[in-house]
């Protein structure tokens, strides 16, 4: 009697194992999923600051309009992306045109002085931070569903779970590259 | 240094200092019936009890209680785009959702969090902290407040207060029993008692309240230590907070809410005007903080 008890409570314990196991991955892949709506909403939010942005750049630095002119283009290219491979791509594009008219604005004190600009400047650096935030959020969330897949004893369920392991989400940015190599 | 480390290797002293703690109710508890046999018991559910109903309603309600006693108006994202814009991006940095913003009316820089949950949490940032520190640094202060929120360091630090009022009104209960009760022992038990475990009994019951204090308060710096690391995980900047503690650090202004019961909110420790002893203290001295960060920055 004891011994049934004693396999019982043994079967009882590996189940939920197993139960926590697999919900642990589900749970970590639609994290995943999350985190990825929320860059495409930081992007989003970029994409619609750029026409008020290049009007008024444009009332101040007209001779500027190659610059603004490969922003139009890459902001046009990101609203169409619509695989992931893609939107990091034309995300990274924007990034660099927009660092590159950041650049450009510091030969325009006039325009630098305006308040609209100000303003938007504020608003533009901010929504790179929370671009870029939610890039970092996305990477951490994947990290953490691909360890799970890779590791007992949730690496047992990832059939049943259905769960894939997920590429990082990579700008191509030189900045990036330039910057201190700080690894964590 | 790598955070993700540091990281686990905070929680675990956490896990083990609460540990400790639970240990420490079974030496009280075994203290107890030593001296009173079974019928000595029965003052537990009431110390237990007691402590319960004091520190879970302001667990509870922390978010409101502490808006209260700081006197923290709450801010709008109209109000104050710049804050409010800072809070945000640590929250997708976090995955957490944007809690209520409030301002203290304080020169001295300072700053909290508090709530019973993320979606309870309010950011608190005193006058005088958005004054003197430019906008990384104040991303790092954000950063550390959100770490505490994300960590759920309201309801670790609800559990230690619990446990050690809980052993404080225990061992309380228990020394006036033995003098004015101390009848009730000789009645309960067959006086063939072990002399050496009356006497250790008797230490240990004196002894509790303090041990359950110390082991709160190394739990609360853990817990600071812990946020520190955790705030470098969102941003990924530890230059930004160690800045903002070497502005902390080279301020002597103190929040005039000398009020213990949130002194273990700030992100400074409000109470430090004097060199009480580190034992004592609910956040780590600022220089270790420093340091920590500094040799994050350094090997990244």
């Amino acid at each position: 009697m004891k011994a049934v008890l004693f396999v019982v409570v043994i079967l009882v314990i590996l189940a939920l194992l197993a139960i926590m196991s697999r919900n642990r991955l589900v749970r970590a892949n639609i994290s995943v999923d999350e985190a990825f709506a929320q860059i495409d909403v930081q992007l989003k939010r970029r994409s619609d600051l750029i026409p008020n942005l290049v009007e008024t750049v444009k009332g101040y630095a007209a001779h500027e309009s190659g610059t603004l002119e490969a922003i139009v283009a890459a902001r046009a290219k990101s609203t169409q992306a619509t695989t992931f491979a893609d939107v990091a791509v034309a995300d990274g594009q924007l990034t660099q045109a927009l660092r590159g008219l950041l650049a450009v604005t510091e030969n325009y004190p006039d325009l630098k002085a305006s308040t609209n600009f100000l303003a938007l400047q504020e608003e533009l650096s901010s929504t790179e931070n929370k671009v870029s935030f939610a890039r970092q959020f996305y990477n951490d969330n994947v990290r953490t569903l691909n360890s799970a897949i890779k590791t007992f004893p949730s690496s047992l369920f990832v059939k049943s779970a259905g769960v894939t392991t997920r590429p990082f989400y990579e700008v191509d940015d030189p900045q990036d590259r330039k910057a201190p190599q700080v690894k964590f | 240094m790598d955070f993700r480390k540091l990281q686990s290797a905070n929680k675990l002293k956490t896990t083990e200092l609460l540990f400790g703690m639970a240990l420490l109710v079974g030496v009280v508890i075994w203290a107890l019936m030593t001296y009173f046999g079974k019928t000595g018991i029965g003052v537990v559910p009431f110390a237990v009890g007691i402590a319960l109903l004091s520190v879970w309603g302001s667990y509870w309600s922390s978010d409101k209680i502490v808006l209260t006693i700081t006197g923290a108006k709450i801010v709008t994202e109209a109000e104050n785009k710049q804050l409010y814009d800072l809070v945000t991006e640590i929250c997708i940095a976090a995955g957490l959702p944007v809690p209520k913003i409030a301002i203290v009316e304080d020169n001295a820089p300072n700053a909290f969090a508090t709530g019973r949950n993320p979606e309870h949490a309010v950011i608190a940032f005193t006058t005088g902290i958005l004054r003197v520190m430019d906008r990384e640094e104040l991303q790092g202060v954000t950063a550390h407040e959100l770490a505490h929120v994300a960590n759920r360091d309201t309801l670790v630090s609800a559990i230690a207060a619990t446990t050690a009022g809980a052993l404080a009104l225990l061992s309380d209960f228990i020394l006036r029993m033995m003098i004015f009760g101390g009848g009730d022992r000789r009645d309960n038990n067959n006086d063939e008692q072990n002399p050496i475990a009356l006497i250790a009994s008797l230490i240990v019951l004196i002894l509790a309240p303090l041990a359950a204090l110390l082991l709160r308060l190394a739990i609360s710096r853990k817990r600071e230590a812990l946020a520190d690391v955790t705030a470098v995980a969102f941003t990924r900047n530890p230059t930004g907070l160690r800045r903002a503690l070497e502005v902390l650090a080279a301020d002597s202004t103190v929040v005039h809410q000398k009020s213990t019961a949130v002194a273990h909110m700030w992100i400074e420790s409000p109470l430090d005007g004097s060199k009480t002893s580190q034992l004592f203290s609910t956040h780590p001295p600022l220089a270790t903080r420093i340091a920590t960060l500094k040799a994050m920055e350094g090997n990244g």
